[in-house]
């Protein structure tokens, strides 16, 4: 990688820049212009993601790229290259999604819409800061925005006390992840006196109890926000208390971000050959994955049901991390690429369940057992959402979650943890069967209750309609999908 | 990386060449006239009919590509010709495109068909086109059936064609979303717990499936989810986990004892059309995994443990027979029939000779045939005499004469009587299988009297005696009736009388599922 210069910094930071630039646009106008039309914040948003997405096509492949590696800046505390460029783009699609069907809770959240899409475009941008970050203070950082950008999401929504103490309850949680990140971070700093993350990875003595400590620490911190247990807590209260599309946007982009960091964090930074924190992903991977999908059997609503659905996935995250290294024969085990197309599956597959959830209260219909009995009469392309976004939770076919599931059990299986994909798949099952017993429930049993026109505004219908349908055709262009992972993961191997 | 790698069979015709796709219209064709019927208003009588009709187009044109494969194969395996011999794959009908080649598991589009596979996807279609035929009658969640239908129609063609694990594990488990919806919807009693129940064992089935999938891609050191390739070969202990692995999901699918439960339940637990599809494929997948993955990729691994299969196939004949005759529930009569003979299918394992697997092949063709029409024939009695017992009923011959003749010829054909269906599977079964297990092929075929015995009697005791004035308005089978179940008791007797039209073929087949290779 070149040394740092100008146009380093512009192009590694090109994307978070325009993002930050147009939150803060976007806020000023809503304050000082509260006259302008909600559509106005919507494609104002919209453009800003589109600018920041192409930014990073452009930045990234035509100048950052020209060495064919990357391109390092601030003393390498920032690195623009291809899996940039990939997270970049997912984190700006999902951000498009969260801001296109902000229209569905338009009147609830009033005059604070402005602020909404603002939030939006600074947790994306603390997204984006985590995709280039290779430096411990660059991670808090972009952690730090993405919580408080989340937190403030949810906190938007004040008219309503659920969303309030889910927010409360979010930034507690969001500390304490923080705190115990920080904790993990300084003892990794005192064991190897720096804070590049791919130093470290040289200075490591892999026997030392407290290094193992540090890691652990630090994979705690990041598991919080993949929703993966033992700090998963927030993410079902927001589940439970916040509107679909807020929730949506809420999980979804912390998904993304999640899973960006787990990636630069422990796969480019610490590595995946360092033992014992692999074990340690292993094991809190095969427990975020079979806690939620046991907790998934008696769920009461559908939305705690997706939320368990969102903390599941989060575990396949962790669970993908025990193959990120080199399989026994010595080649790739592809874990990091199973991981990048799991994430941009199960991200959408996340979007288009609230998006249901969202449907459901235009609808006007409750989110529990006797509300989802004979959906499928009373409003079809509700029943149709909501059953494509579980399928694709569940990991059912024809959705593309079912080829992520196998893709991650591969490659435990070739990192030498069979028992992380049994895991894995046992939890998949778990979930699969309850999934099935409410969609059964939205098509089969009817407590003739009556027809719901549709309340949902278009474009809101529409792009959760397209984040559903993305998870069929996700398995039709699985290859393009994994060509582009492999690209991102390739030099991070 | 190597994204656009791809081969592709091509057929010449007339000097044009084109790419081979009677397997992909075969297997997509289905979920295809679902989509369409997904889309159509369903509101009025009329737009139901035209669901309906949807539902019976898309089965037909799956029948339609179905018999064109079997008939293209049989009729080059009887002639001698094509590119390689017919019954084994790599032949006309493969198809191969790049899928997912960038991961370091590579995994293709890969179709294609041996004559086990043939066989069971010649059965699976008839019965879906019939059982689409047979559905026509039903006013209840019309759109829900046909489309469930249809997607399990492809789910279960898709098994039978996938020469790749990836694409065997997407239709296995497609195949289970369906079923679980169409247990919940029709099913009367305990539904819930038989959908439930079903979809736990599947899930299971289809995770020890994907392990040893696994587990075979990176042990053989090839790394990749092909199956073209046999026999499998991995060092160490790998042989034996993947085979029991497979032979393990194998056996869940195939319900035989003691792991029936779950799918009697749901044949008990659903209407009759449903019965006859559950009855008729769903064991089927289990039976073709077994002998196509388990004993076709571990030849040498599953010969050496015939004792097992021999052993487990008495337990199955025995237990189901002794089963048949003590229950007094016409459907789940027909079920243990159905058991009783899948533990033929594992004596044939057994056996571990060509002629008891081309048996094999002959007796899941027959076996799907036989217990869908019995399982059809049992829904028809159900629903006009309002009686479910079988001691509840006697005398119908009088008032439904055709029904009984039906009857007759469904059993005589489980019980593997010369000029119908099952004499063939059952007689090179037997005679493949005795010069290895002398008394276990000595217990089964008596297990196998005694439960043809009890349809027999259970025959006796609905159709004959005196006429009851309980039945004097049972109906006799209407013209669509005699339709489906005429195609069904047709294909019976076809293949009973010239069962060698598919001798060639599935001795081919049988060849290269025990000796796989060149050579095969």
């Amino acid at each position: 990688m070149s040394a740092p210069n100008g146009m380093a910094v512009f192009a590694t930071m090109l994307p978070t820049l325009l993002l930050l630039v147009l939150a803060a646009v976007a806020g000023l106008l809503g304050w000082l212009r509260p006259g302008l039309p909600p559509s106005f914040h919507r494609w104002l948003g919209a453009e800003a993601l589109v600018g920041a997405g192409a930014a990073a096509l452009v930045a990234f492949h035509g100048v950052a790229l020209t060495n064919g590696v990357g391109l390092a800046a601030y003393a390498a505390a920032v690195i623009a290259d291809h899996f940039g460029t990939f997270a970049v783009l997912l984190l700006c699609a999902t951000g498009l999604v969260a801001v296109l069907t902000s229209g569905a809770v338009q009147e609830r959240l009033g005059s604070r819409l402005p602020a909404y899409h603002a939030l939006v475009l600074t947790a994306t941008a603390g997204g984006t800061v985590l995709a280039v970050q290779a430096e411990m203070g660059m991670l808090i950082v972009g952690l730090g925005i993405v919580v408080i950008s989340l937190v403030g999401i949810v906190a938007v929504e004040k008219t309503a006390e659920a969303p309030g103490l889910a927010a409360f309850r979010s930034l507690v949680s969001a500390g304490v992840a923080l705190a115990l990140m920080l904790y993990g971070l300084a003892i990794v700093y005192g064991a190897t006196g720096t804070t590049d993350l791919a130093a470290v990875r040289g200075q490591f003595v892999h026997s030392a109890p407290l290094e193992g400590l540090g890691l652990a620490l630090t994979l705690l911190g990041l598991a919080y926000l993949v929703g993966a247990p033992p700090l998963h807590h927030w993410m079902l209260q927001v589940s439970a208390a916040s509107t679909g599309a807020v929730a949506g946007a809420v999980v979804s982009l912390a998904v993304a971000a999640g899973g960006i960091a787990l990636v630069r964090v422990m796969v480019s930074g610490f590595s995946a050959t360092m033992h014992p924190w692999v074990v340690l992903a292993g094991v809190l991977g095969a427990a975020a994955c079979l806690y939620p999908a046991l907790l998934s059997v008696v769920a009461g609503s559908v939305r705690r049901l997706i939320g368990l659905g969102a903390c599941l996935q989060g575990g396949l995250l962790l669970s993908a991390l025990v193959g990120s290294g080199l399989g026994a024969d010595g080649q790739s085990a592809g874990g990091v690429m199973a991981m990048l197309f799991a994430l941009v599956v199960f991200v959408l597959a996340i979007q288009a369940s609230f998006q249901a959830v969202g449907r459901l209260e235009a609808d006007g219909i409750g989110g529990n057992m006797v509300g989802v009995r004979g959906l499928a009469r009373r409003s079809p392309m509700t029943a149709a959402l909501l059953s494509l976004g579980l399928a694709g939770l569940a990991g059912l076919p024809p959705l593309a979650g079912f080829l992520a599931r196998i893709l991650i059990a591969s490659s435990a299986v070739a990192g030498g943890y069979a028992w992380v994909a049994v895991a894995s798949v046992a939890a998949s099952a778990i979930y699969a069967v309850t999934v099935l017993r409410w969609i059964a429930a939205a098509y089969v049993e009817d407590d003739e209750l009556p027809v719901v026109a549709p309340a949902v505004p278009q474009l809101a219908g529409l792009v959760g309609a397209a984040c559903a349908v993305f998870g069929v055709v996700a398995t039709l262009v699985a290859g393009p999908l994994l060509y582009a992972a492999d690209g991102a993961a390739f030099f991070l191997r | 990386m190597n994204l656009l790698a791809q081969t592709t069979s091509t057929t010449t015709t007339t000097g044009v060449t084109f790419p081979t796709l009677v397997l992909t219209a075969m297997v997509w064709s289905a979920v295809v006239f679902a989509l369409a019927a997904i889309l159509m208003p369903n509101q009025t009588q009329d737009q139901l009919r035209r669901i309906k009709s949807l539902g019976s187009t898309g089965a037909g044109a799956a029948l339609f590509f179905a018999i064109w494969a079997v008939e293209t194969q049989a009729s080059e395996a009887l002639a001698g010709t094509g590119t390689t011999a017919a019954g084994v794959p790599g032949g006309d009908l493969h198809e191969q495109h790049g899928w997912l080649t960038s991961f370091p598991i590579t995994s293709t589009y890969h179709l294609d068909a041996d004559a086990l596979a043939l066989a069971v996807i010649l059965m699976v279609s008839v019965v879906f086109f019939c059982a689409s035929l047979a559905a026509w009658h039903n006013q209840r969640h019309v759109k829900l059936l046909t489309v469930c239908m249809l997607t399990l129609e492809t789910a279960s063609l898709g098994v039978f064609a996938s020469y790749d694990w990836v694409l065997f594990l997407f239709f296995w488990t497609l195949a289970i979303a369906p079923v679980y919806v169409l247990v919940r919807a029709f099913g009367p009693g305990h539904r819930g717990r038989a959908a439930t129940r079903y979809a736990a064992t599947s899930l299971v089935s289809a995770g020890l499936l994907l392990l040893a999938a696994v587990l075979i891609a990176f042990q053989a050191g090839s790394h990749t989810f092909d199956m073209g390739s046999t026999p499998v070969t991995l060092p160490g202990d790998g042989e034996t986990v993947a085979f029991w692995l497979v032979t393990a999901a194998s056996l869940l699918a195939m319900a035989v004892v003691p792991l029936h439960g779950a799918l009697l339940d749901l044949e008990e637990d659903s209407s009759g059309v449903l019965s006859a599809i559950f009855a008729a494929v769903l064991p089927t997948l289990g039976a073709y995994t077994l002998i196509h993955v388990a004993v076709g990729f571990f030849p040498t691994t599953s010969g050496s443990y015939s004792l097992f299969f021999a052993t487990l196939a008495v337990v199955t004949v025995v237990w189901a027979g002794l089963a048949a005759l003590r229950t007094d529930d016409l459907r789940r009569l027909i079920g243990y029939m159905g058991t009783v003979l899948m533990g033929l299918v594992l004596l044939g394992v057994a056996g571990h000779t060509t002629i008891a697997v081309t048996g094999i092949m002959y007796l899941l063709l027959a076996r799907g045939l036989v217990v869908a029409v019995l399982m059809l024939l049992a829904s028809l009695i159900q629903e006009r005499s309002r009686r479910v017992h079988i001691s509840q009923l006697g005398g119908l011959a009088w008032q439904a004469p055709f029904l009984s003749v039906f009857w007759l010829l469904a059993t005589l054909a489980a019980a593997g009587v010369p000029l119908l269906a099952g004499f063939a599977g059952d007689f090179f079964i037997f005679t493949g299988s005795f010069p290895a297990h002398r008394w276990a092929t000595t217990v089964v075929l008596a297990g196998t009297l005694l439960a043809s015995g009890v349809l027999v009697w259970t025959a006796q005791r609905i159709f004959f005696g005196a006429s009851r004035d309980t039945f004097a308005r049972v109906r006799d089978l209407g013209p669509l009736e005699l339709t489906y179940l005429g195609v069904l008791a047709a294909l019976i007797v076809l293949i009973g009388v010239v069962p060698g039209h598919f001798g060639v073929l599935f001795q081919n087949g049988a060849g290269y599922i025990l000796f796989p290779g060149p050579a095969g």
